[in-house]
């Protein structure tokens, strides 16, 4: 019997910008692909302004437990930058880091924004994305979270199909146009890589 | 029905529930339990009328309820957070007494780690204290699969069983099967010749508990259905439950070689000790993973059969939750690679009060008050909910929490024993929950004392739902005994921040109990628009010449 792989994502973020809500995007979309995949979420005080953190993993055959150590980490997707940084060590050696640039500083001690990003591009394959200028550009506020999901994409083996149906059925509540956006959205951050980078 | 769905390990025992046949789902909010009954209500109220989901006052009620529901020979589930169990346990522990008539089913959801609680208890120690089975699931799948065979189980064995999960399965999102739904039908109310099964006067009582304990072996025999011997070809073993046979199971895939070790895989209880005594003949040494208590460790500890390790000699931490790491280190297994950060100190980032809640506004008000009757260091007792952050700077505005509607008893004690001011801190669900109890004997002991409702319409903390309390927190007040004049109803506002102290500062001098009832809706709740419904009709009603009178609060 040999060792399976197992692939872990970490989200990361603070209590009310959607990092649920991401998580449970990906979940479905690793699904639709035929990979078994389980999240693990905490909920309570921590969605007060808190930090939040949410974790996915998968594999080809069924799993069990929902927690990834340090370093099990093939992906940490973060939208506030200084979240990002508290969870580097859960990456792998070869994991990819994708987090937004626009600090949510609300806090005491936060520390100068240059130095959190700093520390951040210092991490090999880093991707850090200026979603609030992404926002205006596409002239949608709430741009940021999808825009990084896209660039996170290009480093998962789910097809983009995949991804369009399952952010399509997410946002279908809220109507077309909304569906619209958020799917324009994931694709301009899809698009901030060259191709030939995918994992 | 046959398909997948995906859900939250606590939603699947909802689910599994409402596809047992449940008549009715009760409970009262806490994390991590809450989704459990949030889910099976929406699924309930989409399907009719034939079945009832309703939010108790607390666990106790929420527990008796079910217990009254199963007396007419339906299926029932009851939901609550580990702690809760201690609120519900006069109930539980007594209807392990009279059994059940329908299927009776308790979710109790504990919080290892302490994520969202004041503590680590364990509830299958609380199975075990009530001579009752306890089920233990550790993947979502299972969380499903339990449920429907707790129910049958349940009525196999005439008693409560508990489905006990912990907050990383409760919150853990992935796919699971689903059975036929069964209709709510039911087997019956409790025959006559049982009727005096159910009526604990000490008669009946003796007899009952010597049937509970008869029944014992039986539900071991149960229990062994659930549980798992694996041989091995090592002479080191695993015990292994709920979480821990999760994280077992998933190691065995990345380091094969684990699969060498004899497990044993626990999944419910009462144990049996044949089945332990088979497993440590196997072993000369045993590594225990379980959640919260060392349960299984003491059990198999105590046979002497072989060196029995995990929380108790260090093998695994004495506190906290489980963690894939933490069963790496105990097994010897190195940790992985990983990136590093450079250095730089990471504040954390706490949670803290919603941008413009009402609460802050009172918590000022009341702070100010202190000062000016020249107090400005008073102690002042807590609560539990959203409301609690203040015990942190930059408020720090309580000065104890402990349980469940303890401020305003902490406040009458501190008060009968000398302190002055003394005031108690409490919000209007935690009021209902049984802060009422507190409250009456607040005003039948004369003590000097000052208690601060927070009123923001909701159980805020646990994601808004409705409060038992709704629209009714001073004619409770009232009922209980506190002189009308005593009792003052104000907005926390910035703007109406100098009459909230004035108000405040005269409760702070007045003799026997005052009240202040501070209320402004939830901002979470205001934006999700949650009671819109309830105020429209609420509007309607008290502009009703005929039904006015009975509206008003």
């Amino acid at each position: 019997m040999s060792a399976t792989r197992i692939h872990g994502i970490v989200l990361a973020g603070v209590g009310g910008q959607g990092i649920l809500s991401m998580a449970q995007i990906l979940l479905e979309a690793l699904r639709r692909s035929g990979l078994h995949a389980l999240q693990s979420e905490i909920h309570g005080m921590s969605q007060r302004g808190g930090s939040v953190q949410a974790q996915v993993c998968y594999a080809d055959t069924p799993l069990t437990s929902p927690l990834i150590e340090e370093g099990g980490a093939d992906l940490l997707i973060a939208l506030e930058p200084l979240e990002a940084l508290r969870y580097v060590s859960m990456l792998r050696i070869s994991g990819h880091l994708v987090t937004a640039e626009d600090p949510v500083a609300d806090m005491e001690g936060y520390p100068p924004l240059e130095d959190v990003h700093r520390a951040l591009r210092a991490v090999r394959g880093a991707h850090l994305l200026d979603t609030e200028s992404l926002a205006r550009k596409l002239a949608h506020k709430q741009a940021g979270g999808m825009a990084i999901l896209g660039l996170a994409s290009r480093f998962l083996s789910v097809p983009e199909a995949i991804w369009r149906e399952v952010i399509a059925q997410r946002f279908e509540p809220k109507g077309a146009r909304i569906v619209e956006k958020n799917l324009e959205a994931f694709s301009a951050g899809r698009q901030l890589l060259p191709d030939g980078v995918e994992a | 029905m046959n398909q997948s769905t995906l859900a939250l390990g606590v939603e699947a025992v909802g689910c599994a529930a409402f596809d047992a046949g449940i008549k009715g789902a009760f409970g009262y909010p806490g994390t991590p339990s809450t989704e459990g009954f949030e889910h099976v209500e929406a699924m309930i109220h989409a399907a009719g009328p034939d079945r009832v989901a309703q939010w108790a006052s607390n666990e106790k009620v929420a527990f008796d309820l079910a217990l009254g529901t199963s007396y007419t020979g339906h299926r029932a589930l009851v939901t609550m957070k580990h702690v809760g169990l201690n609120v519900a346990m006069d109930a539980y522990a007594n209807a392990a007494l009279t059994g059940v008539q329908g299927g009776l089913v308790v979710l109790v959801a504990d919080d290892p780690g302490m994520h969202s609680s004041q503590n680590e208890q364990d509830s299958r120690k609380l199975a075990e204290f009530a001579w009752l089975p306890c089920l233990e699931p550790s993947t979502v799948q299972e969380a499903y699969d339990f449920t429907i065979r707790a129910f049958a189980l349940s009525e196999a064995l005439q008693v409560p069983v508990m489905v006990r999960l912990v907050t990383r399965l409760a919150h853990c999102r992935a796919p699971f099967q689903r059975q036929e739904t069964l209709p709510p039908t039911g087997v019956g109310q409790v025959p006559g010749d049982r009727v005096q099964d159910w009526v604990l006067i000490p008669s009946n009582a003796r007899r009952r508990y010597v049937d509970l304990l008869a029944k014992q072996p039986r539900m071991r025999a149960a229990a062994a259905e659930f549980n798992r011997l694996v041989p091995g070809t090592a002479r080191r073993g695993v015990a292994a439950a709920g979480l821990g046979r999760a994280y077992f199971t998933q190691l065995i895939l990345e380091y094969p070689e684990l699969a060498a070790l004899p497990r044993l895989e626990v999944a419910a209880y009462p144990l049996d000790p044949a089945t332990e005594e088979a497993f440590l003949a196997q072993v000369d040494e045993v590594l225990v993973f379980e959640e919260d208590y060392p349960v299984l460790e003491e059990r198999l500890g105590v046979r002497g059969r072989a060196r029995v390790r995990g929380r108790l000699d260090g093998a695994v931490p004495r506190t906290g939750e489980l963690s894939p790491r933490v069963l790496k280190d105990a097994l010897g297994l190195a940790a992985l690679d990983h990136r590093t950060a450079p250095a730089l100190d990471l504040p954390v980032r706490a949670p803290r009060f919603c941008e413009g809640c009402g609460h802050v506004d009172a918590y000022e008000a009341v702070q100010e008050a202190l000062r000016a009757i020249g107090a400005p260091g008073a102690r002042v007792f807590g609560d539990i909910g959203c409301y609690t952050l203040a015990a942190q700077e930059p408020l720090s505005a309580i000065h104890g929490v402990v349980e469940m509607g303890a401020s305003i008893s902490l406040a009458v004690g501190a008060a009968l024993a000398g302190q002055k001011p003394a005031v108690a801190v409490i919000g209007d669900s935690t009021f209902a929950h049984s802060g009422l109890p507190a409250l009456l004997t607040a005003v039948e002991s004369g003590a000097d004392v000052t208690v601060v409702i927070l009123d923001n319409r909701v159980v805020g903390m646990t994601g808004q739902q409705p409060s038992q309390a709704l629209d009714q927190v001073e004619r409770l007040v009232l009922g209980l005994g506190v002189p009308a004049s005593q009792v003052q109803v104000l907005t926390p506002l910035p703007s109406k921040h100098a009459e909230n102290v004035a108000a405040t500062e005269a409760a702070l001098r007045a003799s026997g109990t005052s009240v202040l009832v501070f209320r402004r809706e939830c901002i979470q709740s205001l934006r999700r628009g949650v009671l819109k419904e309830h105020d429209r009709e609420l509007r309607e009603r008290q502009a009703c010449p005929t039904c006015a009178p009975e509206v008003q609060p």
